[in-house]
C-alpha cells in the first residue's frame, strides 16, 4: 500500500485544533488547567516544537531502547555485578531510585496536563509521548532495583521513599509538586521541561552514566543513558512556551517561572547529585567535579539558552555559582552526620586521598569543611562513633525543605534568611529560597517543613527515635557508613607510618 | 519554667540545628546547650574561650546571666553562638 510520506502529512496532524460547539473556550481550556495567560489560542496554535516524531516512529525507537536496556540486565544478572561493587557506588544506586523512580509517574501525569490541557496542538502532541516517556521511566526504574531487594531492604526504598515522610522525600515532593503537578500547563512546560530537565535531568542522568560506566556498572549505565534520550527529547517542549510567553508581553512572567524552577531544582541537586558525585563515586571513577558538572550543564548551558531566547540570567547567578563551593558539600556532610534518617548507606568519602581531590577541586576545603571531618575522624579512631551521630534535627528550610549549611571551620558563614509573614516565622537557607516564597506566599505559606511538624506535636515522641519511626524508617533500612569508617581508619594507618 | 525551641547556629559548624532550651536558662546555658550538638561533634573546643550568645549577625552579645524569658526571643529564633574571650 502506497504511503504518504510523512512530510506531507506530520504538520497537518500536529497542529489539528478541535472545532468545539457544545462548550465554550473557557470550559474546554480552563485558565487554572491551561494557563494561556490571556493570549489568544491562535498564538498558541504557532506554537513550534523543534523535535517532531510520529507515533509508528516513536513506538519502534521506544521498542528499541527497552529491548536494549533490558537485555543488558538480563545478560549481566549472572555476573552479580552489585555484590562486588564499591559500597559507594550501591549506596548511589539505591539513593538515585528511592529520590527519582516514583517521581518519574508523577511527571507522567505532568505531562498528562499539558497533553489534555494545553492549547498548543503541538504542545499536547508532544506531550502525549511525554506522557509514555515518564510511565516508561517509572516502570524501568522500579523493576531494575526490584532484583536487589534480596540483597538489602535498602533497594524497596526505590518504591517505598516517596510514600513516606523521610526528610529527602518531603524535599523531593515539596519541589515535584510545585513545579509539575501544581501548574498550569504552561508553566509545567516552562518549569519542568525547561527549567529542570533541560539542564538538572541531563546532569543527573549523563554524569552518573559516564560514572557508571567507568564503575564498570554497564546495567545502571545503559538504563539512565535510555532514559536520557527521552529526556532529551521531551525537554524541548518548554522552549516554545516561553518564546510565545515572551512574544506576548509576558517576559516578566516567564522569567519568574524559569527562576523559581532553576534554583529550586539547584537546592534538591545539591544534596541529591552533589553527594554522589563528588563523595559516593569512588575516586578512581570520577569523570568530573559536581562543580564542574555544573559549570558545564547549568551554568554556561542556561546562559546561553536564556540568552538566545531573549531572557535574562536569573537574578542570583552570582549567588548559585558562588554555592557551587560550599551547598553540596554542607548537604553531604549533614546526610552523612544524620546517616539513619536516610535509605541508603552515605560513603563519607573523607578519607586521606578523597581529601586531597577535594583540595585540588575546591580550593580551601581543608579549612573549611575539612576542619568539621577533622574532628568525626578523630572521634572514630578514639572510639567515640557516638559523638558522629545525630542527637536533634538540622534545622530546615522552608522553601527546599533541606537544611540550612554554610562554610564552616575558618571561613565561618552559615546564613539564615528569616521572614515573619502573618504572624508565622519562616526560615530560609538563602536569599533566593526566600525570594521563592515572597513571590507567591498563597501557595507555600501553609507548608510544614519537618521542624514545624515536630514542633507542633506530629512526631511522637518527640526525640530522634521517633523522628525515625515518622520518616519510616526501619532495622536494615537506616544509614550507616558505606565503608564502615575504613576511611577514617586510614589516617591512623598513616599516621602510624609516618 | 517551659521549653523553647531555638535555631543554633554555632561558630564554626556547618548546619543550623534546633536546640530545645528553657525558659528559665541563662545565656551561659543556653551557649552550653548549643555547644552539646556542636563542640566535640564537628567543632573542635576552645577551652580558653567562652561561649557567648548573640541573635543572628547582632553585634552585641546578651549578658551571660540574663534569662531567656527577659530575652524577647520568637519561637525558633536563629542564634549565633560565638567562642569570644570573654
Amino acid at each position: 500500500m502506497y504511503q504518504i510520506p510523512r512530510a506531507e502529512w506530520y504538520d497537518l496532524t500536529r497542529t489539528t485544533n478541535w472545532t468545539y460547539s457544545y462548550v465554550t473556550e473557557e470550559e474546554m481550556f480552563p485558565e487554572e488547567m491551561s494557563g494561556a495567560r490571556g493570549i489568544p489560542i491562535e498564538e498558541w496554535e504557532t506554537y513550534d516544537e523543534p523535535y517532531k516524531v510520529s507515533y509508528p516512529e516513536y513506538v519502534a525507537i521506544q521498542r528499541e531502547k527497552d529491548a536494549g536496556a533490558y537485555s543488558v540486565k538480563a545478560a549481566l544478572e549472572r555476573d552479580a555485578y552489585v555484590d562486588r561493587a564499591d559500597p559507594g557506588w550501591i549506596s548511589t544506586m539505591i539513593a538515585h531510585y528511592g529520590a527519582i523512580a516514583v517521581n518519574e509517574y508523577a511527571a507522567s501525569l505532568a505531562e498528562g496536563r499539558m497533553a489534555r490541557f494545553a492549547k498548543a496542538p503541538g504542545n499536547r502532541n508532544m506531550a502525549t509521548f511525554g506522557t509514555l516517556d515518564e510511565n516508561r521511566h517509572g516502570q524501568i526504574q522500579l523493576f531494575f532495583p526490584h532484583a536487589n531487594i534480596k540483597r538489602s531492604r535498602q533497594w524497596d526504598w526505590a518504591h517505598k521513599a516517596m510514600q513516606t515522610n523521610d526528610w529527602a522525600s518531603i524535599a523531593a515532593r515539596a519541589f515535584f509538586d510545585d513545579i509539575m503537578l501544581c501548574r498550569d500547563a504552561v508553566a509545567v512546560s516552562i518549569m519542568l521541561t525547561f527549567g529542570f530537565e533541560t539542564g538538572f535531568t541531563n546532569m543527573q542522568f549523563l554524569g552518573l552514566a559516564a560514572d557508571a560506566s567507568e564503575a564498570g556498572d554497564h546495567t545502571f549505565a545503559s538504563l539512565i543513558s535510555s532514559v536520557q534520550t527521552d529526556e532529551a527529547r521531551h525537554a524541548q517542549q518548554g522552549g516554545p512556551s516561553l518564546k510565545i510567553l515572551i512574544a506576548n508581553g509576558h517576559k516578566e512572567e516567564a522569567q519568574k517561572l524559569v527562576d523559581v524552577s532553576i534554583w529550586r531544582a539547584w537546592k534538591l541537586f545539591s544534596v541529591l547529585t552533589g553527594p554522589i558525585m563528588d563523595y559516593y563515586t569512588p575516586l578512581e571513577h570520577r569523570s568530573q567535579s559536581f562543580k564542574e558538572f555544573m559549570v558545564e550543564w547549568i551554568i554556561i548551558q542556561f546562559e546561553r539558552q536564556l540568552a538566545d531566547l531573549g531572557l535574562d540570567a536569573p537574578w542570583f547567578w552570582d549567588d548559585l555559582t558562588n554555592d557551587l563551593d560550599v551547598t553540596h558539600h554542607g548537604m553531604h556532610m549533614g546526610v552523612w552526620y544524620w546517616r539513619p534518617t536516610v535509605w541508603w548507606n552515605p560513603a563519607a568519602g573523607a578519607g586521606p586521598e578523597d581529601r586531597k581531590w577535594l583540595e585540588e577541586k575546591y580550593p580551601g576545603w581543608n579549612k573549611t569543611f575539612g576542619k568539621c571531618w577533622d574532628v568525626i575522624t578523630d572521634n572514630l579512631n578514639n572510639g567515640r562513633e557516638d559523638l558522629t551521630l545525630p542527637e536533634t534535627l538540622p534545622y530546615v528550610c522552608n522553601m527546599s525543605q533541606l537544611p540550612i549549611v554554610g562554610t564552616p571551620g575558618d571561613e565561618w558563614n552559615v546564613q539564615d534568611y528569616p521572614l515573619e509573614f502573618e504572624g508565622r516565622l519562616y526560615h530560609f537557607g538563602s536569599k533566593a529560597d526566600r525570594w521563592c516564597f515572597e513571590q507567591d506566599p498563597e501557595r507555600y505559606k501553609e507548608h510544614q517543613n519537618l521542624i514545624d511538624r515536630f514542633l507542633a506535636g506530629q512526631i511522637q515522641p518527640a526525640d530522634l527515635p521517633g523522628a525515625l519511626a515518622y520518616m519510616g524508617l526501619g532495622p536494615g533500612e537506616m544509614g550507616q557508613d558505606a565503608h564502615d569508617y575504613a576511611w577514617a581508619a586510614a589516617f591512623k594507618k598513616q599516621a602510624k607510618v609516618a | 519554667m517551659a521549653a523553647f525551641p531555638i535555631n543554633s547556629n554555632f561558630q564554626g559548624d556547618f548546619v543550623m540545628q534546633l536546640v530545645p532550651v528553657d525558659t528559665e536558662d541563662t545565656m551561659d546555658q543556653v551557649a552550653e546547650k548549643c555547644a552539646y550538638h556542636s563542640v566535640g561533634r564537628r567543632v573542635a573546643p576552645q577551652p580558653d574561650k567562652v561561649m557567648r550568645v548573640r541573635l543572628h549577625n547582632a553585634s552585641e552579645y546578651f549578658p551571660r546571666d540574663m534569662k531567656v524569658s527577659d530575652a524577647s526571643w520568637r519561637p525558633t529564633e536563629t542564634l549565633d553562638i560565638i567562642f569570644a574571650d570573654q
